[in-house]
């Protein structure tokens, strides 16, 4: 065959029809993008997923699975959006102004973020589903006073206060003392709820309601944490100190629907997935992006079915086991 | 993950495939220059029936004789293929504990299970669609169980009809059935499976939403578009979130609604959780199957030998307990025992066998299980089941 030809196949993306789960859209979006555009958006921490199992009902009629979610006065199909990422422009010509239409074809909600790449106007336009705006607290009380207000005209449906500072470089974040006045500071500019994305311990989401967020995000922007620190480890005591007064959503590392079926189980209300949306926006456009939030709704739904929890307020942490470190095998056990 | 799931994971195959393919044709020596003899390393000889000294032996020649789509059925489990892996691993978590040894001659296996007197605690698993590992299918397959005095499950998505598999052996079989929405139509299967002959029912009530991404791979690669169908119990409506409704109907009073139809003992098979154990009992279960379907049901659930100790405490002795999935060695069956298991139950161990060499295969293999099974009973210092009892196992789950 020749080389040329070869060096085709090897490159070209496969038809968006042929790949079965979203793990496989990172192979594409590797195909699609230059070597350190695909960098920032690669990877993924699933250590925590891997050490959880079901404990699945049987005989529990699931007819009309529901995954329906309220969420700050949103009814939403299903409970999963799509995650802020700034500057989408990189993964594809028209950017966010793609990716919010593969939402809206998924019908998932989708967070914008306020360093997007395409205006805010245009992308409200186009969402047929609720824009959450996601805001910085490194830009300061003003900035923030104005672009609630935005958020508020363009017809978003609440604000998202991030509390660590953005950084260009891949994967590396100050982080810094927050500064919990800029959630009043949003609540007085706007009358949008506030949630607070970044929240990694009960301390911080208290304090954070206190203020009057009226949800958290807990998340650490996609990196590997501490043995004991990932998200999925720490969203059961976030649920417990606050989850009766606002919905705790995850961020980070959701790749299949049964990561999303063990962050409802240990307290989450809906979970955030931003790379994933990435790599559909930066192999198939639109249709990438539809397709993976279709993937994951679908996994979900199959994983509820098999588990017996025809709804989601049915789910919950008795329908999971969180396994300790993996024991060593003594013995030569051939696969 | 292991290196299958990733390259899957890389997919698609069919690029990835091709490509390949073209540069091993394109650097092979046998285009350059057409030179024999292949080289040492090249070496590679289908080893013989009497070569064969462990199940897993069987595997590489049943999948040298069969399609690759009659492969991946065997193969396959539900979405990445974690529990599959899970099933074997958990073995790894469960060792025996060091006796005295004593003669292999001592050890006597023999139970009774649900009025069935056996010489060893197993069963044949109930698998579909056998006839595409041998002519013979299931009928071989009875036989060479009978041969080996085993009972033989049938499997409701039988190749050959379950009448003519139950009279085509004198050993005991068994049925496994899908539960049907239909009353009647339930009735009318159980009536006509028991008239032919078969002992109990076994209800499978697991596989309620599963989906199989090796099914969809293969038929990616042969071109046909993407389907539900790729998945068991599909066909039926589906809902908003693209899933078959099928199988999410069961309801425990299902099992009250046939139980007058079933002359025998039921079993319900897919069970994973004590709550569920006692659910059973509670809606006239005469038997449990602890088993998540080989790996082919839910993609993160639990092993069945982590599950198997909760389940026998909630039952406390008053039905027998079933086991399966991941079986492959008589030490697997021995800890499983240990932990409480009436008996075990062999899928994919007999489908190698048959695929591998038909129904001596089968024979082979099921003979293996047991004489291994002695000999680990026999080096643990074990010589009967009521001689192994927990003390036997120390187990690491986590």
């Amino acid at each position: 065959m020749a080389r040329q030809t070869r060096r085709e196949l090897l490159t070209r993306v496969a038809p968006r029809d042929e790949l079965v789960n979203v793990p496989e859209f990172e192979a594409e979006a590797e195909r699609a993008l230059a070597a350190d555009v695909f960098r920032q958006i690669a990877g993924g921490d699933r250590a925590a997923f891997e050490r959880i199992t079901f404990r699945p009902r049987m005989m529990v009629n699931c007819l009309g699975l529901d995954l329906s979610v309220d969420l700050v006065g949103q009814k939403l199909f299903a409970p999963i959006l799509v995650g802020p990422i700034a500057d989408q422009r990189r993964f594809h010509p028209e950017g966010e102004l793609a990716t919010v239409r593969g939402a809206g074809a998924g019908k998932a909600a989708m967070v914008i973020s306020s360093r997007s790449s395409q205006p805010l106007a245009a992308i409200a336009a186009a969402a047929t589903t609720p824009l959450l705006y996601q805001t910085f607290a490194a830009d300061g009380a003003a900035k923030l006073r104005s672009q609630a207000q935005d958020a508020e005209r363009a017809g978003c449906t609440a604000v998202v206060l991030t509390t660590e500072s953005p950084d260009t470089s891949a994967g590396r974040r100050r982080t810094a003392t927050v500064d919990w006045s800029l959630v009043d500071t949003l609540r007085s500019a706007a009358t949008l709820p506030v949630i607070v994305k970044g929240v990694t311990t009960a301390g911080d989401a208290t304090t954070a309601v206190s203020h009057g967020a009226q949800g958290v995000i807990v998340s650490n922007y996609g990196r590997t944490a501490a043995s004991g620190q990932a998200p999925l480890e720490v969203v059961g005591r976030i649920a417990e100190a606050v989850g009766a007064q606002v919905p705790v959503l995850l961020d980070g590392g959701i790749r299949r629907g049964s990561d999303v079926m063990k962050a409802l189980a240990l307290g989450a209300r809906a979970v955030l997935v931003a790379r994933p949306a990435m790599w559909g926006l930066a192999a198939y456009g639109a249709d990438g992006v539809q397709t993976v939030i279709e993937l994951l709704q679908t996994e979900l739904a199959r994983v509820m079915g098999c588990c017996g929890t025809p709804t989601l307020g049915a789910i919950t942490d008795r329908f999971v086991h969180v396994h300790g470190p993996v024991p060593a095998s003594t013995s030569d056990q051939e696969r | 993950m292991g290196p299958i799931e990733r390259r899957w994971q890389r997919g698609p195959s069919r690029r990835e495939a091709l490509a390949s393919l073209a540069g091993l044709v394109a650097g092979s020596p046998l285009l350059a220059a057409q030179r024999d003899p292949r080289s040492l390393t090249d070496h590679r000889r289908i080893p013989g029936f009497a070569e064969m000294t462990s199940v897993f032996d069987f595997e590489p020649i049943f999948h040298a004789n069969v399609p690759q789509t009659v492969y991946d059925y065997t193969a396959h489990g539900a979405d990445s293929e974690a529990n599959i892996r899970r099933n074997r691993d958990a073995f790894g978590w469960v060792d025996v504990v060091p006796r005295t040894p004593i003669d292999a001659s001592a050890v006597d296996l023999r139970t009774t299970v649900l009025g069935l007197s056996l010489d060893y605690p197993l069963f044949v698993a109930p698998t579909a669609l056998q006839v595409a590992l041998h002519p013979d299918g299931e009928v071989g397959m009875h036989q060479a169980a009978t041969t080996t005095k085993t009972p033989f499950i049938i499997s409701n998505n039988s190749s050959q009809p379950a009448e003519k598999i139950a009279t085509s052996s004198s050993g005991p079989a068994w049925f496994q059935f899908y539960p049907r929405r239909s009353l009647d139509e339930s009735r009318a299967i159980i009536e006509r499976v028991q008239g032919a002959g078969c002992q109990a029912i076994v209800v499978t009530v697991d596989q309620q939403a599963t989906f199989y991404e090796r099914t969809q791979h293969l038929r990616n690669l042969g071109g046909r578009p993407r389907t539900t169908a790729a998945a068991p119990g599909a066909g039926a409506a589906r809902n908003p979130y693209r899933v078959s409704e099928g199988r999410l109907w069961y309801e425990w009073n299902y099992l009250d609604r046939i139980r007058p139809f079933i002359k025998g003992p039921m079993l319900v098979k897919g069970i994973l959780t004590a709550e569920d154990a006692r659910l059973c009992l509670e809606h006239g279960a005469q038997g449990i199957v602890v088993s998540n379907h080989g790996g082919r049901s839910l993609d993160y659930g639990p092993s069945t030998l982590e599950v198997l100790p909760e389940i026998v405490e909630a039952v406390g002795g008053r039905v027998p307990v079933l086991v399966d999935s991941g079986f492959r060695r008589g030490s697997d069956v021995m800890k499983a025992l240990a932990l409480g298991a009436n008996a075990v139950c062999l899928g994919r161990a007999t489908r190698w066998g048959l695929g591998a060499f038909g129904p001596p295969g089968v024979q082979r293999v099921i003979e293996m299980i047991q004489a291994e099974l002695v000999a680990a009973m026999a080096a643990a210092g074990r010589r009967s089941l009521a001689d192994l009892d927990r003390t036997a196992v120390r187990v690491r789950f986590s």
